[in-house]
């Protein structure tokens, strides 16, 4: 059975901390992983992707050393393997021309601004895994406890 | 191991174990080796189905392989070449591919393109806002419209469809309630329950009506329009005893609640082109004795004219619920198999069912029907049941006093839409019980009534069907 992934990219630890636990009701259904840096989610993600699990949704932090994150969504969201990945920017200091840029150059699915609230970010990762699953065509009544209910209604009474 | 591969594994050595046991031991007299194998490709299909290690369409889909390559006219050389005595006659390849395009598949493929068709022009959303206006703001006025919109839509679309549909209208007000008002509970059980006890009401309605089509031919044949005389009736009833017991168990506090439905009718030249071929095609289907078509040749009309126009495009045509068809070719393969070996019949007739009384035999049947229902799903019961269940009507004369095997058939069928005690019973369900309004408890609570009071209407439907001489 493939594994669902939720990559979270954030150079600060504690802030890293902060997220994953937030997320933690999501994982006993999918995979969520810690990433220090870009290159680490990047080198993750091949891995992930070699072995034919799924990767669901990245969030990352704009202003890291080395790779930005738009940087990071941007290759991530020009690679036809992951057409369908969700991609969350997580960010305080991103400028104009960044957020430009992370719209129409990385194609973010949501901007969400520092400081978040954890109600917030858990619900639209739970908005962005739903429309994943469908659009994967994965079997959505195995992950139903941490799908939206909203988005899956609206999805599923298109089909037939 | 996982469990998914451990049952499979199970269900593997279950079905070879059936296929190496020398036929002697078996308690039916001359056996034949095709009879044999179709044994334990049954026995397989239905540990897989309760099991579900692979999806439900996919052993479908493996009945298909397994039989042409065991009991088809071109199946591997050393299965079906030298044959001794009681090998038994071999299907014809032909045959068995054919339950693809079953007509019993093509009248469900229209009715999916008439589902489609009427989200996409909205005539669902549109109707749904017309038919709810006259219900006013009282919960449980509310309640009964929504509920009978619901049946009436999963007479022609999906019903998980509908409850996706009528959950997603729902919803916002539900979380409006005040938590302790147990009128969340009646509000969010009245959808999946009217889903699922709305496709009784027409042969497209859910897969199983259009499997026991499949098994009533010859004099047994039932109309489109024959099917919803008795079949609408029945759903009335069945909603209206739901309504009654969900108030019941659970009235509601509130004293007003505003539902808002988005969206209108268009009016495009498109829309007004679906609007049209959708009353047209359930007008061709109530009066086939006025022009003779049958209700799958109808069926077909709404596909031609949808893509002719460009209403169904190619995209469209890729999110078919191609898995549903395949999971009742599956089934109609299945019976296929056991009809064709002779196996059905020659199990039949070594059980004594001339000593039980008949209504035993429709009792036992239906309430078969409904529990297996409650576990699996109600295609893959169907599926199982009806060939076995068929052979009994044909073969056991005591029946024909009841309604012979007509009558078997179609109370099987409907019981088996009445398994909806469970989160798992049906998708319905599932999606119901995820809104997290309700819990296991009072889901079952209100279905297992409702199962046994539909068992007993069964009853009574059946009883005056064949006083009124229609079986």
């Amino acid at each position: 059975m493939e594994k669902i992934y939720i990559i979270c990219v954030e150079d600060q630890r504690e802030v890293l901390n902060t997220i994953a636990t937030q997320l933690s009701s999501l994982d006993q259904y999918v995979i969520i992983e810690e990433c220090e840096s870009a290159p680490e989610a990047e080198e993750l993600i091949e891995e992930i992707d070699t072995k034919g699990d799924f990767i669901a949704v990245v969030v990352s932090d704009h202003v890291m050393p080395g790779k930005t994150g738009v940087e990071l969504l941007t290759t991530l969201h020009n690679d036809q393997r992951f057409s369908d990945t969700k991609k969350i920017l997580l960010t305080g200091q991103a400028t104009h021309m960044d957020t430009i840029q992370a719209i129409n150059m990385a194609g973010i699915d949501y901007y969400l601004e520092k400081p978040w609230q954890a109600d917030d970010l858990l619900h639209k990762i739970k908005i962005l895994l739903t429309s994943y699953i469908i659009q994967k065509g994965l079997n959505y009544k195995l992950f139903l406890e941490v799908l939206d209910q909203e988005t899956l209604f609206g999805l599923l009474k298109q089909t037939p | 191991m996982t469990s998914q591969a451990k049952n499979f594994i199970l269900s593997l050595v279950v079905a070879i174990a059936i296929v190496l046991i020398p036929s002697q031991y078996f308690p039916l007299a001359q056996l034949s080796v095709i009879e044999q194998r179709v044994m334990a490709l049954f026995v397989f299909a239905a540990m897989l189905w309760v099991l579900e290690p692979i999806p439900i369409y996919a052993t479908s889909i493996l009945i298909i392989v397994l039989e042409l390559l065991t009991i088809s006219t071109s199946g591997i050389n050393v299965l079906i070449d030298n044959q001794g005595d009681h090998f038994g006659e071999l299907i014809a390849y032909k045959d068995i591919m054919g339950t693809f395009a079953s007509p019993i598949i093509l009248l469900f493929l229209g009715g999916f393109f008439l589902a489609m068709a009427s989200t996409k022009y909205r005539l669902d959303q549109g109707l749904a806002k017309v038919l709810l206006k006259p219900f006013g703001t009282r919960p449980k006025m509310i309640m009964l419209g929504l509920m009978i919109i619901t049946a009436v839509f999963s007479m022609f679309m999906s019903n998980t469809a509908t409850t996706a549909m009528m959950l997603a209208i729902l919803a916002p007000v539900l979380t409006c309630f005040d938590e302790k008002d147990p009128g969340r509970i009646a509000f969010a059980l009245s959808i999946p329950f009217a889903a699922n006890i709305g496709g009784i009401g027409t042969p497209i309605g859910t897969p199983p009506n259009a499997l026991a089509l499949k098994y009533l031919t010859g004099e047994n044949n039932i109309g489109f329009g024959e099917w919803m005389a008795f079949g609408v009736p029945f759903v009335i009833v069945l909603l209206a005893v739901a309504w009654f017991l969900l108030l019941k168990f659970f009235p509601p506090k509130a004293e007003h609640l505003a539902l808002e439905i988005k969206g209108k009718f268009m009016t495009s030249r498109k829309a007004i082109i679906v609007y049209v071929t959708f009353g047209l095609t359930i007008l061709l289907w109530l009066f086939d004795f006025v022009h003779g078509m049958n209700s799958y040749t109808v069926a077909m009309i709404p596909v031609a004219v949808f893509l002719a126009f460009g209403i169904i495009t190619k995209e469209d045509l890729k999110k078919m619920s191609w898995d549903v068809l395949w999971l009742v070719s599956g089934g109609i393969a299945l019976g296929l198999g056991l009809e064709k070996s002779g196996l059905a019949a020659h199990l039949v007739n070594s059980i004594p069912f001339d000593q039980y009384a008949p209504v035993l035999i429709v009792a036992m049947a239906a309430i078969l029907a409904t529990i297996m229902a409650n576990f699996m799903s109600n295609t893959a019961t169907a599926n199982l049941l009806l060939p076995i269940i068929t052979a009994v009507g044909v073969s056991v004369m005591s029946l024909e006093a009841l309604g012979g095997a007509k009558m078997l058939i179609l109370a099987t069928t409907l019981a088996a839409s009445l398994g909806m005690s469970l989160p798992i019973s049906t998708p319905p369900n599932a999606l119901a019980h995820a809104t997290g309004m309700i819990e296991s408890r009072h889901m079952s609570k209100v279905g297992v009534t409702l199962a046994i009071v539909g068992l007993v209407l069964i009853g009574i439907l059946m009883y005056v069907l064949n006083k009124v001489n229609f079986l």
